[in-house]
């Protein structure tokens, strides 16, 4: 065919040239950056006397940008996000309490530091989008509609769990109401799990969008290409936040991988890379919201990276020491709910007094649920046995949207056997 | 009734599921247009187009996750895997994320996950091994191993109609050398329930899968010396049918526990403990194993002939057991 010019006609009726393929050399592609500040600073291993321990490289004097203004936001929806990152802020204080008290069943996984990025991401999902979270995102599930005494009696090991006292922390879910998929320990295994959601619901005729998590130690796994790979290439709406927090366990981010942002991934992937401050709930939500509008629109899966800090160890038990003392110092100044605090109280979207009630509303909210788990009993022994197989009717299983047209073609005949193999 | 091998009576089974629900649908590689790469899938996308028969990327961990995600959303995913060896790939998936769902959380996952296993075709150490004790080993998953082509169409079809996750072997030595009788129309054959292949007097021979045919062979040639084997084919492997497996001990007093799966750790172990526990009084002799040795499969046909269960072990040891 002989080469010649594709046109067609824009919107404002003039002539507009049809993208043509670049060589390789040209190419180029763009990673979304919504962040007013770009921490540079790198971790690594020096030995410093008898021992090895970590240090960090690079300018940590800089001073705190404001939010960024949000594209979608109303004051009430930012006052409303900022209570629930209060309500999860507190949660985790009101569970080290707890522990303290001999009270919590074996360890407690903090989101500190993290809440902005927990909690104003799920507030972009719908009622029909779907959620996985990890270990971290006390504060999603919150948002997705679990109270507080849910997670409570998850780490008290109660009979009244959302999981019966069968598994722990965040390990829980809700096919029916809340659309949320259990996670379990090991890292990036939601991410093909999710993308599944968001087939099961095209081949039922809905297009919805479906939001995890990976850290930056967990997507190193195998499972994280394979599950992102999966949603590109069936053009799956994955809203999938990658929360690089510095540290997996106590690896810093610098050992996981060599790219500069994890975001340059979606490159890789083809698919759509976003860079965000997880400390900034407007810049969190945005990027979120537009990522979900796009999952709707059946645009595809957005790998968002959220940068932050760990602000705790991995778990209760783990003080954290690894840490170069500067980092804290850097990053306590970036703390998302008082960030968020500061943003709406300066702009008068907040007054003090309402601040106030709305604290010792949390509060109150906390203490009540706080007492209910307390006093719920811990699960009879035998209660362990039984359910390890869907037997005697105990759960329906029938399509969650109803079967759409797109998955019966137009050729269907009733009752037409398997034509014999060719 | 029409004449079917094993591999078009599952075809037919999965085809037949697809047909009558809307909610069912396949995933793997290589399934759509190519048809799969033993042709259990033949024609599926031309008849049920591409929504519903899948090809996917060559990535068991997101052929798993995404077949359980669309199972919460109440679909009955049939996922394909080239080949059972590969169940390696995806075992955190399936042992950890599927199988404890529903204990953990009440998830029902209706999902079959099947594909060829099993030797005797020269496929070397990567695609003839007998994996199924890898996921027998994990509560919550159910495992079948049909025999002959009249089971493989009613286990399948139980199978995607099972609110559990199933793993599925299909014997690709049996794929297109067994040929049956197969109804058209579809008909169950429950999960957990054991078959007896042939009926006998003297001795048990507890099998599955290809091994039911050596058993079988065996017994013609031990009848012709009087000594009546009754033949159980398991079928399911997960939930055991610890019924059946008592009964025929009970019958018989006498039995060997045979399976092309290596010895050490195979459901023979474990068959041995069930009859210790249901009918010990009723042995008559010790309870004889016979299976593949413990080596990867090997390749080179003499050396894979040595290691896999023959007719000629099962007549003798069958004579030794005998004569106790």
């Amino acid at each position: 065919m002989a080469s010649k010019k594709k046109t067609s006609v824009s919107s404002n009726g003039r002539k507009a040239r049809v993208p043509q393929p670049v060589a390789s050399s040209q190419r180029c592609y763009n990673i979304q950056d919504y962040r007013l500040e770009k921490p540079c600073f790198t971790l690594k291993q020096v030995r410093d006397g008898d021992e090895v321990r970590y240090e960090c490289e690079g300018d940590l004097s800089a001073s705190v940008p404001p939010l960024r203004a949000s594209k979608y936001l109303s004051r009430e929806q930012l006052v409303e996000i900022y209570r629930w990152m209060l309500l999860n802020r507190r949660l985790e204080a009101a569970l080290e309490n707890l522990y303290k008290q001999g009270k919590v069943v074996g360890g407690v996984y903090f989101g500190l530091g993290q809440e902005a990025c927990s909690c104003a991401s799920a507030y972009a999902l719908g009622k029909d989008d779907w959620m996985g979270p990890m270990i971290r995102n006390q504060g999603s599930l919150l948002v997705r509609g679990f109270p507080p005494r849910d997670i409570m009696m998850q780490y008290m090991a109660k009979a009244g769990s959302p999981t019966r006292g069968r598994d722990a922390s965040s390990h829980f879910g809700d096919l029916y109401k809340r659309n949320v998929v259990a996670p379990i320990s090991t890292l990036g295994d939601l991410i093909p799990v999710l993308s599944g959601v968001a087939l099961g619901a095209r081949l039922q005729g809905r297009r919805i969008a479906v939001m995890t998590y990976v850290g930056d130690g967990g997507q190193s796994t195998g499972v994280t290409y394979e599950g992102i790979n999966f949603a590109a290439v069936q053009s799956l709406g994955l809203v999938l936040f990658v929360e690089n927090n510095l540290w997996g366990y106590s690896t810093p981010a610098d050992m996981q991988f060599r790219v500069k942002d994890l975001a340059e991934r979606a490159i890789a992937y083809g698919i759509r890379g976003v860079i965000v401050d997880g400390t900034d709930a407007c810049q969190v939500y945005d990027a979120a919201h537009e990522a979900c509008e796009r999952a709707r629109r059946g645009e595809g899966p957005t790998l968002i990276e959220a940068k932050m800090m760990r602000m705790k160890g991995h778990a209760i038990h783990d003080a954290a020491e690894y840490v170069p003392k500067p980092l804290f110092e850097y990053w306590r100044k970036r703390d998302p709910v008082s960030r968020l605090e500061k943003h709406l109280v300066g702009k008068n979207w907040l007054t003090r007094d309402q601040n106030e009630r709305l604290i010792e509303d949390v509060e109150r909210e906390l203490e009540a649920d706080r007492e209910f788990a307390v006093a719920a009993p811990m699960p009879q022994p035998e209660s362990a046995a039984g359910g390890v197989y869907c037997e005697g009717g105990c759960h329906e299983v029938k399509p969650k949207y109803g079967i759409g047209k797109a998955v019966v073609p137009k050729t269907r005949k009733q009752g037409e056997e398997a034509a014999p193999l060719k | 009734m029409p004449q079917l091998t094993y591999l078009e009576a599952i075809r037919q089974g999965i085809w037949g599921e697809m047909e009558r629900d809307p909610s069912v649908f396949c995933l793997g590689e290589d399934i759509g247009i190519y048809g799969g790469a033993f042709k259990v899938t033949d024609g599926f996308i031309d008849r049920f187009g591409p929504e519903r028969v899948i090809d996917t990327p060559i990535a068991e961990s997101a052929i798993v996750g995404a077949a359980f995600g669309a199972s919460l959303t109440g679909l009955r995913p049939v996922a394909e895997f080239q080949f059972m060896d590969f169940i390696g790939c995806a075992f955190n998936q399936i042992v950890n994320m599927v199988a404890k769902a529903h204990y953990r959380w009440g998830a029902p996952a209706p999902l079959v996950i099947r594909g060829p296993s099993g030797g005797n075709v020269h496929g070397g150490p990567f695609h003839s091994q007998n994996p199924e004790m890898w996921v027998v080993h994990a509560p919550g998953l159910k495992v079948v191993c049909p025999a002959s082509a009249y089971d493989a169409k009613g286990l399948i079809t139980a199978s995607i109609r099972d609110n559990n996750p199933v793993i599925f072997f299909e014997h690709k030595y049996l794929y297109r050398r067994i040929k049956e009788e197969v109804p058209a129309d579809d008909y169950l054959v429950p999960l957990g329930k054991a078959r007896v292949a042939r009926a006998g007097r003297d001795l048990s021979i507890i099998t599955y899968a290809a091994m039911v045919y050596v058993a079988l062979e065996a017994g013609e040639i031990l009848a012709k010396e009087g000594i009546e084997i009754e033949v159980l084919d398991l079928r399911t492997l997960a939930p055991l049918d610890r019924q059946a497996i008592a009964a025929t001990v009970r019958k018989t007093n006498k039995v060997i526990l045979l399976h092309e799966d290596v010895k050490t750790g195979g459901i023979g172990g474990e068959i041995s403990a069930v009859i210790n526990e249901e009918a010990f009084d009723d042995l008559d002799g010790p309870i004889v194993r016979i299976a593949a040795q413990d080596s990867p499969v090997p390749f080179s046909p003499p050396q894979e002939e040595y290691f896999l269960p023959k007719v000629s072990d099962v007549v003798r040891e069958a004579r030794r057991l005998k004569a106790y």
